[in-house]
């Protein structure tokens, strides 16, 4: 009995200490935050906010161009999430229902697609954009981001539509609806959790990109939330104040999926591993 | 155009024309944007493309040649090559063990969890961001502490020391990517049956026993495919270090994916950059088969 007690000592402490150390960067950026500006440079610091200011707000949100960062971030992610979505779920369902050939070449052609270096792509897709004009596009920077993300997006419906029963589908057939009715009306209800797991990640590497948008748009008008928080760190002052709450900006919306959704994160990360 | 349509539709079986419909959008946007611009660098990587020459020459082997007899360049490669190890090993025991330690239930295991989970899905430029204010040498608040715990006298330079950048980036890109590791084993910690620990307890192990027999075997199939995922994108990873460093201090941590983006996009010579490009997959590509043949990483990542 005192040695069960000493084990669950054991993990609290432990628990205690892992929280402590990850949860601290994260406090510090929120602190820095919330604190006025000119207490940034002045060092030394006290570990627990003590005056209160929403100035790196005002100015993150009235002096820069947050707002537009965040705009074209939200279009680019909408518009790579509702690609890779169709694309890939309509991918899962000719691959498990249709027979033809070459389907062990997409398989490995998907798989093979996961280890692109990114490079390997922006040095080609930038050559390419510049002549077709889609640098500073949102066309471009959504293409490349679908690029991440329908491979994992087409190999999770895969595996997905296999487990989903043909059973359901030759019923409807044998009731009389077409294929596209019952795609429309059984199908994709069924396949739902699948097509939400894939939209997540879809959006969330595009939310999470920072090299292709560093690569393709150089117009700060055009810059994504990643790569507009950066453009603060300037050659002749870094703004630690702004970049720090745009920082904590990015984070809540984060904070408020993994509280909500944390057990489907967790079952999603089993079925297509996030990259 | 009715006539057309009449066509397609007399000449096409409707099995035909739902595969067309179904599998022809993901294979025209996998080769549009993944295999003709991958074509296209190895096609580069043969010729010279560059701010100096107004023409594209076929160059042949000359790139290659020009990357393997740069010292710079083999430093890099080597460096890479450090960068992942190091960092794969040191975000899988991380993740593991943060993973054992959170797996059961206890009281406040959603905080937990949740600031444990959070760096994993914050944007890595905004994790290297947090990390250069919170490891700045001038404002820094992690030379502060130490120095009021007395550990240190002068202030650390982190990110501009030669030797403590290199640590300085594994550390960082450790407390985002060793998550996904925490995230996976949870996963699969979660699905052993706790009837075999119950077995395992009444004949007599204890809990390092337990780990061993029962928890181990569950989990390899898991950590190979983690060490697969995790080798590959840490060796492609660009975002962290240019962010922290930018290759910095006096290429101390400039791994190939740095290396090819300052000859692209600084030089602008895009053939060699193409060609240190295509040295990355070709290493990754050989090292994965390789992986595969030896360890066979379980189902899955098996084709059916």
């Amino acid at each position: 009995m005192r040695r069960r007690k000493f084990q669950i000592m054991g993990i609290y402490a432990g628990a205690i200490l892992v929280v402590l150390v990850m949860g601290f960067p994260l406090y510090w950026m929120v602190k820095t935050s919330i604190e006025p500006p000119t207490t940034l440079f002045s060092p030394p610091y006290s570990y627990f906010p003590t005056t209160f200011s929403i100035e790196n707000y005002r100015l993150l949100l009235f002096e820069t161009y947050f707002l537009t960062f965040l705009k074209n971030s939200l279009i680019v992610g909408f518009f790579c999430t509702l690609i890779t979505a169709v694309v890939s779920t309509l991918a899962g369902y000719g691959l498990t229902r249709f027979e033809f050939r070459g389907k062990k070449l997409i398989a490995r052609g998907t798989l093979f697609s996961y280890m692109f270096p990114e490079l390997m792509l922006g040095i080609p897709l930038y050559i390419i954009f510049d002549s077709l004009g889609l640098r500073n596009s949102y066309v471009g920077l959504v293409l490349a981001h679908a690029s991440i993300g329908i491979p994992l997006g087409t190999w999770t419906m895969w595996q997905y539509f296999q487990i989903v029963p043909k059973s359901f589908e030759e019923a409807a057939w044998i009731s009389g609806a077409s294929r596209m009715k019952t795609l429309r009306q059984v199908v994709l209800p069924i396949a739902a959790p699948g097509i939400i797991a894939v939209s997540t990640f879809a959006f969330a590497f595009s939310w999470n990109d920072y090299t292709y948008a560093k690569i393709f748009q150089d117009d700060i008008l055009m810059f994504t939330i990643t790569t507009g928080i950066n453009s603060f760190v300037e050659r002749t002052a870094v703004h630690w104040g702004l970049i720090q709450a745009g920082s904590t900006l990015v984070t809540i919306p984060t904070l408020i999926i993994i509280i909500f959704l944390q057990k489907q994160l967790i079952e999603s990360m089993a079925i297509g591993a996030l990259k | 155009m009715k006539r057309l349509w009449k066509f397609v539709i007399s000449h096409v079986s409707v099995e035909k024309f739902w595969i067309l419909s179904t599998i022809g959008p993901v294979i025209a946007l996998l080769l549009a944007i993944g295999f003709i611009p991958m074509g296209y660098a190895i096609w580069l990587s043969f010729h010279s493309r560059d701010a100096f020459s107004p023409t594209v020459d076929y160059v042949g082997l000359q790139n290659y040649i020009t990357l393997f007899t740069n010292p710079k360049f083999l430093a890099s490669l080597g460096r890479s090559l450090q960068y992942t190890i190091v960092s794969v090993i040191f975000q899988t025991l991380m993740g593991l063990g943060i993973a054992l330690l959170f797996v059961r239930p206890f009281r406040g295991q959603l905080f937990a969890r949740t600031v444990v989970f959070l760096p994993y899905l914050l944007p890595t430029a905004v994790v290297g961001l947090i990390f250069s204010w919170l490891l700045s040498t001038q404002y820094g608040v992690v030379n502060q502490l130490l120095s009021q715990l007395g550990l240190i006298k002068f202030p650390i330079t982190f990110l501009d020391g030669l030797k403590s950048a290199m640590y300085v980036v594994v550390g960082s890109g450790s407390w985002k990517f060793g998550m996904f590791c925490t995230i996976m084993f949870i996963a699969r910690l979660q699905a052993i049956p706790k009837s075999l620990y119950e077995a395992a307890q009444i004949s007599g192990a204890g809990a390092f026993r337990c780990f061993l027999d029962v928890t181990l075997p569950h989990l390899k199939s898991t950590l190979l495919l983690i060490v697969l995922l995790r080798g590959i994108w840490m060796f492609n990873k660009f975002d962290m270090i240019w962010i922290l460093t930018k290759g910095g201090p006096l290429r101390a941590t400039e791994i190939l994916p740095i290396f090819s983006y300052r000859l692209a996009f600084e030089e602008r010579s895009f053939g060699l950059a193409a060609a240190a490009s295509v040295v990355i997959l070709l290493i990754l590509a050989i090292t994965a088969t390789f992986y595969f043949w030896y360890f066979k990483p379980g189902k899955e990542v098996e084709v059916e």
